[in-house]
């Protein structure tokens, strides 16, 4: 059977514990429904399908529940991943203050693998984007994802517009998004 | 009669065939609780097959050894063989080699499974909404 989206991309969603991945972890609906046999278990990805410039992209979500020290995430868990959402509490300073641990994290196990096929250095300046969420209030969540997806697929146009001069597609992004840096934005989940 | 009530269900009911054509889920997919889209039409293949899936909720105390965790005997489901292929579904962690799956919004669950030695996810036809 032919494939019925144009793209898929694998996001992570990385952070302290407690700052409220899990309500970034596209909780749109208003009335949550308080499961206690699945919140037990604990959701471990999440597809998402959004359309955007009339592509169907497929999005594949994984949270990092359960294993929210630095240390415990290697190598595996970014193996593959497309763009990495840093969420932090507004609340909570100690959990922007660790930012930069996660940062340093993913350089150190992400790098390797996601940036090496590229030949590209992982940048200590980020290109960070930064979006104020609010699941509670379903301020933004959408938006941050939708952003991190656009940022994807120009890059990966642009890759394609690069090996085929002639042809014009895509769109003009903001200035920070034409540098050559990595994909990475920086999202806060306002706990309100 | 009790066995005529067994019986009735060994059969596709009548309100089930009316959502398939050609063997496929005739309508969309939705959510039962919220309006969250989970399945295009034609995108999962009918099939009965039997499936105890637990009950959304449960006490909070399952006992010692899960004896108190209520479970459906659940007959009717789409199979989707490509997890791609939903709009919008969460997977739960692994139980054995099983995830359930809930509403990616809502996380109302479980509404099926997914196999993770066959990779194919079993959509239970009671727990959606079809239109």
């Amino acid at each position: 059977m032919a494939k019925t989206y144009d793209y898929l991309f694998k996001l992570l969603l990385i952070g302290d514990s407690g700052v409220g991945k899990t309500c970034v972890l596209f909780r749109f609906s208003e009335d949550a429904f308080n499961t206690t046999f699945i919140s037990t278990i604990g959701i471990d990805f999440k597809i998402r399908t959004i359309e955007l410039d009339g592509k169907k992209i497929k999005l594949q979500i994984w949270d990092t529940a359960g294993q929210e020290r630095f240390r415990t995430i290697t190598t595996a868990y970014y193996r593959g991943a497309m763009g990495i959402m840093l969420v932090y509490d507004v609340t909570n300073e100690k959990s922007f203050e660790n930012i930069k641990n996660w940062i340093r994290n993913i350089e150190e196990n992400a790098a390797a693998d996601v940036f090496k096929e590229r030949g590209e250095q992982l940048a200590i300046e980020y290109g960070i984007k930064f979006m104020e969420t609010s699941a509670k209030a379903s301020i933004n969540v959408e938006e941050a994802f939708f952003t991190l997806a656009r940022d994807i697929k120009t890059k990966m146009e642009k890759k394609l517009e690069a090996s085929n001069p002639g042809t014009k597609g895509g769109y003009q992004l903001k200035a920070t998004e034409t540098q050559r840096k990595p994909t990475s934005w920086l999202s806060r989940c306002s706990l309100l | 009669m009790f066995e005529k009530a067994i019986m009735s269900e060994n059969h596709v009911s009548s309100s089930v065939e009316d959502l398939i054509e050609d063997g496929k889920n005739a309508k969309t997919v939705h959510c039962m609780h919220c309006p969250s889209k989970i399945l295009s039409p034609k995108n999962g293949s009918y099939q009965k097959i039997e499936f105890l899936l637990p009950e959304p909720r449960q006490k909070k105390d399952l006992g010692e050894h899960n004896e108190d965790l209520k479970e459906e005997l659940l007959s009717d489901f789409w199979v989707v063989e490509d997890m791609y292929r939903f709009e919008n579904m969460g997977f739960s962690h692994s139980v054995g080699s099983v995830k359930y799956l809930a509403c990616a919004d809502c996380e109302i669950g479980p509404i099926g499974l997914y196999r993770t030695d066959t990779k194919c996810s079993y959509v239970a036809i009671a727990r959606v909404k079809h239109s």
